[in-house]
């Protein structure tokens, strides 16, 4: 299938990354290669494959509360904290 | 009377056994080892951009402690061995940046549990090495902070995506490296480097302390000169551990004392599917695939030719599956609560311009195909059918495995690359993972093992693929190989002695 420039600054916007035009066009280039190559897989008959496997449970863990903070280094590798809180842009505005 | 530099450095030269038994009997110290080493490790920076940080000062204080530690009695299996750590894997308080620059001056708050124990046993970290952004890559090529080069030949890539750990072996800076195996990113540079190097039964290593890639594929594996020290890597990183909800926590299997059992009666399937792979092999691979084959016949092996179908789809399997996954993984990369931040105005603007500036082209081309992969109207036919082409394909390995109790093939269909060989086409290098993707799709143990050189000086490798918990095995046969080849008798014109 061929990915033209369109879907990928859909599937860009989905991943929350910003590309330009030339990054953009490239990739529309790259991925199509990739994806039709990958296609190969259509060729295996449809009775061979089952069911998608799902996920093997996972073991729980107690739920009991513990000390999962490692410390200072968690405000030394914040790009911004105050307070006790990591700092960010507004993210809810009020209408004006 | 302990070894001075001099003897120091012929220790680092020869097997990290002998290194730690002349550490534990008082012969050596650790820290004229570690000196040695370090010194070593700042030229394999300089010449080959296999490290990307040196901690001399830490590295210092832990091998007095261990020397602190051997005067007070105790018995270390790794005493003073001095070791290399990807850049992906933690240390704590040192820099993870995962070859990235979206993780510029990160601290790790704690280590790794698989470092834990090396450093619980007695190795001594030196420095961290240089990789591939997240893992992602064949050839070190996609480091944010430049590539690394074989020490057997610095214009060629030394593999990936651990390339630094293998060129810091390599290049005798150290006699032990870590890095991590996604799909193949610890066999493949072993092969192009001229080491052994392993990944284990999935769950067989904890992963706590890895920065998550691909998390049914991650896992860690070890880089060593020779097989024992390999095995001896193995039998100290491998154990359950609670921090990390996959792993096992059935025993681990023993895997140094059989390790000169031979190969004996052993049946060793070549695997079918080498010989028509998408691209073919190049005649140095070839040439060394029959000579193994006939060095395991020779030894009493019962040789055949054993069929896995599927794996001519494990290429597109893997990179549908692993950039799925690591879409996901890799979301939690958005400037907000470490790691670089770029942008100004809404939080949403933020997370775009901090992953966009942070994230390197392949990381941001794997991010692109796993969220496509994943997308409403595309997953069904990629993803949803790749999931159950890779169950497939274990079931494959099941169906193998009781004809064969190993498999071999090459580990990577050609020797190093040239700089820049593959990276204006992706696709050219996903396929240099042929070999090395299907045990991980599988989940199973796998080895790579030196066996031989190419006309131009160039070593290969041979990978043995076991069902689960066939370590002891693997290790095993690929001490036959060792045997056969004289593997580590040759010495790269690159190492930094």
């Amino acid at each position: 299938m061929k990915i033209d420039p369109a879907l990928v600054s859909r599937v860009a916007s989905l991943a929350a990354l910003e590309l330009t035009d030339a990054e953009r066009d490239a990739l529309a280039g790259q991925l199509t290669r990739i994806v039709e190559h990958f296609e190969a897989l259509r060729s295996i008959p449809e009775e061979l494959l089952g069911a998608e496997q799902p996920a093997p449970p996972a073991p729980l863990r107690a739920d009991v509360a513990r000390n999962g903070s490692p410390g200072a280094l968690v405000e030394t590798n914040a790009p911004e904290f105050a307070h006790g809180h990591f700092v960010v842009p507004r993210a809810v505005m009020r209408d004006p | 009377m302990t070894a001075g530099g001099d003897e120091a450095g012929e220790l680092l030269d020869g097997p990290f056994s002998a290194l730690a038994a002349a550490v534990s009997s008082g012969r050596a110290t650790a820290r004229d080892v570690a000196e040695a080493s370090l010194a070593r490790a700042a030229k394999a920076r300089d010449r080959y951009g296999a490290f990307l940080s040196i901690d001399a000062e830490a590295a210092r204080r832990q091998a007095e402690a261990v020397d602190r530690r051997v005067a007070a009695g105790e018995r270390l299996d790794l005493a003073g061995v001095p070791l290399a750590v990807k850049d992906n894997i933690n240390v704590a308080g040192r820099t993870s940046t995962a070859g990235s620059k979206i993780l510029a001056g990160f601290v790790a708050p704690d280590d790794a549990t698989c470092v834990a124990r090396l450093v619980a046993a007695g190795a001594v970290v030196v420095g961290k090495t240089n990789c591939d952004e997240f893992g992602m890559g064949s050839s070190n090529e996609n480091s944010a902070y430049g590539p690394v080069r074989n020490p057997w030949d610095p214009s060629r890539v030394p593999g990936g995506s651990s390339g630094g750990s293998a060129a810091a072996v390599a290049s005798r800076a150290v006699p032990l490296a870590i890095g991590t195996d996604t799909g193949g990113s610890v066999r493949q540079p072993a092969a192009l480097c001229g080491l052994v190097g392993w990944k284990p039964t999935y769950g067989r290593v904890s992963r706590y302390g890895l920065i998550a890639f691909a998390s049914s594929f991650d896992q860690a594996g070890a880089f060593a000169r020779n097989v024992r020290d390999a095995a001896r890597a193995f039998a100290v990183m491998a154990g359950v551990d609670p921090k990390d909800a996959t792993s096992l926590a059935t025993p681990v299997p023993d895997a140094e004392s059989g390790l000169d059992a031979g190969a004996k009666g052993r049946r060793i399937g070549l695997l079918a599917e080498a010989e028509s792979a998408e691209g073919g092999l190049h005649p140095a691979v070839a040439e060394a695939f029959a000579r193994t084959a006939d060095a395991l016949r020779a030894a009493g092996a019962v040789v055949t030719r054993v069929s896995v179908p599927r794996v001519p789809f494990a290429v597109p399997v893997y990179y549908l599956t692993a950039t799925a996954e690591a879409s996901s993984n890799l979301a939690r990369f958005d400037g907000a609560r470490y790691g670089a931040r770029d942008g100004e105005g809404s939080l949403a603007a933020m997370y775009r311009a901090s992953r966009s500036a942070g994230f390197g082209p392949e990381v941001k081309r794997r991010i692109l195909l796993g969220t496509f992969a994943l997308s409403s109207g595309y997953h069904d036919a990629y993803y949803g059918r790749a999931q159950k082409v890779r169950a497939l394909l274990a079931r494959d390995f099941d169906a193998a495995f009781r004809k064969v109790d190993a498999i071999l093939c090459p580990t990577s269909p050609e020797p190093a690359f040239l700089l820049g060989a593959k990276t204006a086409d992706p696709l050219s290098m996903y396929l240099a993972d042929v070999f090395t993707v299907p045990p991980s799709l599988a989940g199973l143990p796998a080895v790579s093992v030196p066996a031989g050189f190419s006309a131009d000086g160039l070593p290969v490798g041979m990978q043995f693929v076991g069902p689960a918990d066939a370590e002891p095995l693997l290790f095993t046969l690929s001490r036959v190989v060792e045997e056969a080849f004289g593997a580590g008798d040759r010495r790269p014109p690159g190492e930094v002695s």
